[in-house]
């Protein structure tokens, strides 16, 4: 039981380390460079230590210190519980989806089966979807304890926007889930082993819609009006400094991560490459006896799922810098009259498929 | 290891459920509320429903609760002036019944823990809880229930549509 | 003359799809991408000298400004070290912020010497909006724009530029004399 428990600890701190230690602070700097290199500028380049500033990535620490050191500012009427707990409420459903996305297969190391995923739930499709559903309410509360009409808005925004897209990321879900035949996230990445069981070639509306709705969910451009600049100043977090606002980009940063991971494991092929079966792979490094060939796999594995993460951030920053923002209308437009349709008739039409081919 | 977890939980539902009652910001009440839905959640979870736990977050505290935030913040409730509890007397009767049902309940509750059929936790099946159990059950065995609640709810959708529908002449 | 932009576009059926668009569109954002990220590397290991990139790092480059720029004004300094001025104070009443302070000087009867010159010329930087009116007002050919615009400073009583801080030589301001010849030249005045 105590193996269990240190391996499951091992699990969580790897996790965390990858997200709150590496891909939130690097995607700060990525999405400025990135940002820069599309539109034929230079980006971040300025914070040095001693002259070097390799790439600008110094700029990391220099935000980390500035939000250290800024003025934990609470406006005059505030109310300062909930202003307080917004911001933690807002980062904590974007850590907690890790909990059940696997990052790897099941390996055998020194005698023992070890499967890549903190907590293998029956329901984990629907416990990401409920969480996802959970963080509504940071960016909610956010706006409404700031006592800020801006910053209301922005909140009501938050609500009637998230509140339109979980429809229909819940009913993508659903396609995915008769495809699959599983909740188990750890499942539905084992079937995908085949390269054509790829949940993009068995959805292809489901994997746009659910993009588009993941993306809508994280209130990033096209789809940020939340926070629209030009028209509601920061939207829910106008009146936030500090750490607390770096919480909110945080939070949106690792949702970013978290998106990618779950695009992954329901359309991408999870850990797998494709046309190379795990069995296969550990066959090829049977030499190294049966640990040394798993740990290698695994390491081989693990990489390629965060390489698939990888390039689905690049895919929502691309998109992010190339699309304007939608009116407040055509967002409800395209919730309700373009993508639920759509995804109803999704799920019609691969339950004549299924019905079909059995 | 159990009533540990338990134990907390039930302490935090509890506290919970009373802020909602004695907050007088309205959002606060609504966080209480969300607060002990998640609460109840762990509850199921301990009872080996994740099903239902889940089903319970995604629908209460996920989606329910947001309209009721969105409502409160749509009408910028402010917080309640000082309540005065009003009593009136045609109330009496509602009270007595009200009353009469909650000694009931607690009559109820002391029967079945006096029973001590709490002591012996049964083993479980493996498949208690899945979704595929749930599922099957719900199509088979509860298949008319099912239909009708769905058929409830679709005239719902209907009756709020034709309700903010403009009046067509 | 006002400009209608026509709201009313007829789109094709594929374009009201939407999503062949976005991926058009992102096909050309992401093109910039890679042909941007690769052309980066070279440069970075110092195998090439430019950078497929417009823009410049801006104390380190600088760019030429067109000749119409208008920076700070300076005072005209003839080959004798004399400032063209004959302070007249055109430039003070044509100055619509006021930023220009001028006490004249005379000659009281001395032979091969100027008529008249500025004897205090202060310009505050703090105040002056760039508007060139000096220099469209100054009947001597004194007073020009130069492209110099970096002249923030801390603190405020430094941006009084004195007459000394102010002249510059006639050979430095050619390209603007000839420019606002031809420029003035064509205004009917």
């Amino acid at each position: 039981m105590w193996v269990d428990l240190a391996i499951t600890f091992v699990k969580i701190l790897f996790v965390l380390a990858i997200t709150v230690g590496f891909f939130a602070p690097v995607l700060t700097w990525v999405e400025r460079k990135q940002s820069a290199i599309m539109q034929d500028r230079i980006g971040a380049n300025r914070a040095d230590i001693l002259g070097f500033t390799v790439l600008g990535l110094f700029h990391i620490i220099a935000d980390a210190l500035k939000m250290f050191t800024k003025e934990d500012f609470i406006p005059q009427g505030a109310n300062k519980i909930l202003h307080t707990i917004s911001p933690i409420i807002a980062v904590v459903p974007a850590l907690l989806t890790f909990a059940v996305v696997p990052f790897g297969g099941q390996y055998t190391l020194f005698g023992k089966e070890v499967n890549l995923v903190i907590s293998d739930l029956d329901v984990g499709l629907l416990f990401v979807f409920a969480i996802a559903s959970l963080a509504t309410y940071g960016y909610v509360i956010a706006g409404w304890s700031s006592n800020n009409n801006w910053s209301l808005l922005g909140s009501m925004r938050t609500a009637s926007q998230m509140i339109s897209y979980e429809v229909t990321m819940g009913l993508t879900i659903v396609g995915v889930l008769m495809v699959y035949g599983s909740m188990k996230l750890t499942t539905i990445g084992a079937i995908q082993e085949d390269f054509f069981r790829w949940g993009l070639f068995l959805q292809p509306l489901g994997f746009v819609m659910f993009l588009a709705a993941s993306i809508a969910e994280n209130k990033r451009i096209p789809f940020d009006n939340p926070e629209a600049e030009s028209e509601i100043v920061a939207g829910y977090f106008t009146e936030y400094s500090g750490l607390k606002f770096g919480m909110f980009f945080m939070a949106e940063f690792i949702e970013m991560v978290t998106i990618g991971a779950i695009m992954t494991i329901l359309f991408f092929g999870a850990w797998h490459i494709p046309f190379l079966s795990t069995a296969t792979l550990i066959g090829w490094f049977d030499f190294l006896g049966t640990t040394g060939s798993n740990l290698l796999v695994m390491l081989i594995q693990v990489g390629v799922f965060f390489a698939k993460v990888i390039f689905f951030i690049w895919l929502q920053m691309t998109i992010r810098w190339t699309l304007p923002r939608f009116r407040y209308d055509q967002i409800m437009k395209l919730g309700w009259k373009i993508l639920l349709p759509l995804s109803l008739a999704n799920i019609l039409i691969t339950g004549i498929v299924i019905l079909v081919l059995n | 290891m159990e009533l540990l977890i338990f134990y907390p939980i039930a302490g935090l539902c509890i506290a919970l459920a009373l802020g909602v009652i004695f907050n007088t910001s309205p959002v606060g009440s609504a966080m209480c509320l969300i607060g002990m839905m998640l609460g109840l959640a762990g509850i199921f979870v301990l009872l080996q429903a994740h099903f239902v736990a889940i089903l319970q977050i995604i629908i209460y505290a996920g989606a329910i609760m947001v309209l009721f935030m969105f409502v409160i913040m749509l009408l910028n409730l402010k917080e309640a002036a000082s309540a005065d509890w009003v009593t009136r007397s045609n109330n009496l009767f509602i009270s007595i019944m009200t009353g009469v049902l909650a000694i009931g309940i607690l009559y109820k509750i002391v029967d079945v823990i006096f029973i001590d059929k709490l002591d012996s936790p049964a083993t479980l099946p493996d498949s208690f809880g899945t979704v595929a159990t749930i599922g099957e059950a719900l199509f088979t065995d509860f298949v008319l229930p099912f239909e009708v609640a769905s058929l409830l709810l679709l005239a719902a959708m209907i009756g709020a549509v034709v309700l903010a529908k403009p009046k067509l002449d | 003359m006002a400009y209608y932009v026509n709201r009313n576009i007829k789109m094709t059926w594929w374009e009201r799809l939407y999503l062949p668009e976005i991926i058009k569109g992102m096909g050309i954002t992401s093109r910039h991408f890679f042909v941007n990220l690769f052309g980066f590397v070279p440069f970075l290991l110092g195998a090439k000298k430019e950078r497929p990139i417009m823009t410049v790092y801006y104390p380190e480059e600088q760019v030429q400004y067109p000749i119409a720029y208008r920076g700070r004004p300076v005072l005209a300094q003839n080959e004798d070290g004399q400032p063209a001025c004959v302070a007249c104070g055109l430039c003070e009443i044509a100055c619509p912020a006021y930023c220009i302070h001028i006490e004249p000087s005379e000659n009281s009867g001395k032979q091969n010497q100027y008529e008249r010159w500025p004897d205090v010329f202060n310009i505050d930087y703090a105040i002056c909006i760039f508007c060139g009116n000096c220099e469209e007002a100054c009947p001597e050919e004194a007073i020009f724009m130069s492209d110099d615009c970096e002249i923030s400073m801390l603190d405020r009583k430094q941006m009084l530029y004195t007459k000394e801080q102010l002249l510059t030589p006639v050979a430095d301001l050619q390209k603007r004399i000839e420019f606002t010849r031809n420029m003035y030249a064509k205004w009917n005045y």
